[in-house]
């Protein structure tokens, strides 16, 4: 038996579990709390109530086509690291590969790799490669960093499922493509639908690689936030922020719809 | 149908061998049972008649044709597994359908008509558009049975498929096995450790121990006249204990370590030092009789049947009784046997 938990370790628990609450949740409040005030300058509690500067963002040329980069990038980037972090983990959970643990420690080593380095490193070889940066290159920065959480999630699911069902497979006459499309890739939907779901949201809210590779003509949202707070400073920051909240929100609760999305958070 | 023809098969593994030479001729239509302990090669054998495994000699026929070097989705078997391998994202008429997909036998109607009729076979006719997940293990194994005979497989392969079932579910899933069987006749191996489900279901018995085939032959004939001391051991769990056999005052006795003796079959020709092979369920005991005492150790209820424990000569005895017989721990009583029933084995 687990001897019962004394109470002062209790209260201290729970105001620590309080504390970790409050401080996720305070700055998002804050957010959209100055996202619908009147005023000119960033101020909290809000001074009235309005959407004007929703309004001006809907009508912002700036952030409408910083908005669609990021949409665009974040889509190739899903799809991409989808694709690959897919393939990579049914390979890698076969072991079937030479050096397959080193194969799975590269596929996961963006986890470690600090970004401010592989930012660095992605604007050299590109700049000295192929030239100016363009959305390919951030598309591609953003596919490797995304790509551990897409093989994790695969390798999770494919670690729960039933070895035999791909023997069973060859017994009823399933060739080795029928196999993986029939039996292999049906088992990895679950984790891949998480890993997409990560790999969107992680390309669609990076700021530091696209900082450095961003161009005259490449500016994600979020470095034109970024860009905004630093240069002019208006509620506009918050409401763009808060859209972005809006929008992980319906992802978030679309996928768990579908897929039950909790039973990866902790995997 | 077909007859399945296994010459002299060898595999090792990792310079381990676990099979040393099996040779069996299958005929077309039987139902055969590879039964023995875990661990004796029973299902490596069946693993190697699917194909799944390697042989790392000897060859697999299967309907004239060599077939050893063939992969399992070339060759037309069908397994069932131990685990049932139903596909968890397919209903369980998808599930049904699969080898007739992947095989390409049929346009969608004849491929809906079959999986209808292999359905109803087992009775799951209702639960066409269920998940897996979402039945209970019997009806699982119902599915994975339809599965497997949807096809109509030239054979069909069993991997203890009835181990993870209640005893009742058993029960009604052997009775099912024996009516399909009969209904398709498909040529069927059987893989069980349990000696009663090879023994009711199978029309020949393969007795395998540490990879070789220890005796095979009809369940009767396997049972009544077990070959080695193994078999008897195996099959009906017989006492074993060491005697020598002298010549009595009316025929030959076998006479245990502490002296006692117990009266043979008067055509019984060996002499000498063997063992004998006593089926529990053979003897019986009595306050006194003319046979050797026996010491009562303990009682088993059982329900039907009561087991003693005992000891004679420094050896322990068990005996199966109806559950009337009452006697006490302790107790000293004469132990009975038809003469007929007792198995003389040279050692």
């Amino acid at each position: 038996m687990v001897k019962a938990v004394p109470l002062w370790l209790r209260i201290a628990a729970g105001i620590f579990v309080a504390l970790t609450a409050l401080i996720l949740l305070a700055p998002l409040v804050v957010v959209v709390g100055v996202s619908v005030s009147e005023s000119q300058f960033i101020a909290f509690p809000p001074n009235g109530l309005s959407l004007r500067w929703y309004q001006q963002v809907l009508s912002s040329n700036a952030y409408l086509t910083a908005g669609w980069i990021s949409l665009q990038i974040a889509v190739l980037v899903t799809v991409l690291a989808t694709l690959i972090g897919g393939g990579a983990a049914i390979a890698i959970h076969r072991r079937q590969l030479p050096f397959s643990d080193f194969i799975a420690t590269v596929f996961l080593s963006p986890l470690v790799l600090p970004t401010i380095i592989y930012a660095i490193g992605m604007l050299m070889f590109w700049s000295a490669t192929f030239g100016p940066v363009n959305i390919a290159t951030l598309a591609i920065a953003h596919t490797i960093i995304a790509l551990p959480y897409v093989v994790r999630t695969t390798l999770a699911v494919l670690a729960e499922s039933n070895p035999y069902l791909e023997e069973a497979a060859r017994t009823m006459g399933a060739n080795r493509l029928q196999r993986l499309w029939f039996v292999v890739v049906p088992q990895c939907v679950p984790g891949l639908a998480a890993g997409a779901f990560f790999a969107f949201n992680i390309s669609f809210d990076e700021a530091v690689l696209s900082l450095f590779l961003r161009g005259p003509t490449l500016t994600t949202l979020p470095v034109q936030i970024y860009g905004q707070l630093e240069f002019s400073p208006d509620p506009s920051v918050a409401a763009v922020s808060t859209i972005m909240i809006g929008l992980t929100i319906a992802l978030i609760v679309i996928i768990d719809r579908m897929l039950g999305l909790t039973k990866f958070a902790s995997s | 149908m077909a007859d399945v023809r296994l010459n002299t098969i060898r595999k090792s593994f990792n310079k381990t061998a676990v099979l040393h030479g099996i040779s069996l001729d299958i005929r077309s239509g039987e139902f055969i049972s590879l039964l023995g302990a875990s661990g004796c090669g029973k299902t490596t054998l069946l693993r190697i008649v699917a194909g799944l495994e390697g042989v790392t000699e000897g060859k697999v026929e299967i309907d004239g044709r060599d077939v050893t070097q063939l992969p399992p989705e070339k060759r037309d078997i069908a397994m069932m597994f131990q685990s049932y391998a139903l596909l968890p994202h397919l209903s369980v008429a998808e599930n049904v359908r699969f080898p007739l997909r992947m095989r390409g036998i049929g346009n969608r109607e004849e491929q809906a008509e079959k999986v209808r009729a292999a359905l109803e076979t087992v009775q799951l006719g209702h639960l066409s558009e269920r998940r897996p997940r979402q039945l209970s293990g019997g009806q699982q194994q119902r599915v994975a049975l339809a599965r497997a005979i949807v096809s109509s497989p030239k054979v069909l392969l069993l991997d203890e498929p009835l181990s993870n079932l209640d005893a009742r579910l058993r029960e009604d899933m052997q009775v099912e096995l024996i009516e399909i069987h009969q209904r398709l006749g498909l040529t069927t191996i059987f893989v069980t450790h349990d000696q009663e489900e090879a023994l009711s279901l199978s029309d020949r018995v393969v007795l395998l121990n540490a990879g070789r085939v220890e005796q095979e032959g009809a369940p009767g004939e396997i049972y009544n006249r077990p070959a080695t001391s193994f078999a008897s051991n195996f099959i009906g769990s017989s006492n074993l204990l060491p005697a020598e056999i002298v010549d009595g005052a009316t025929g030959p006795m076998a006479r245990f370590a502490d002296g006692q003796e117990l009266a043979l079959a008067a055509s019984e020709a060996a002499r000498g030092k063997v063992t004998l092979a006593l089926r529990q369920e053979d003897l019986s005991l009595a306050a006194d009789g003319a046979g050797p005492k026996v010491k009562i150790r303990t009682r088993v209820f059982l329900g039907a049947r009561n087991r003693y424990v005992m000891t004679l000569a420094g050896q322990t005895l068990r005996a199966l009784t109806p559950n009337d017989i009452l006697l006490d721990d302790g107790a000293e009583v004469s132990l009975g046997i038809d003469p007929a029933r007792i198995r003389v084995i040279r050692d």
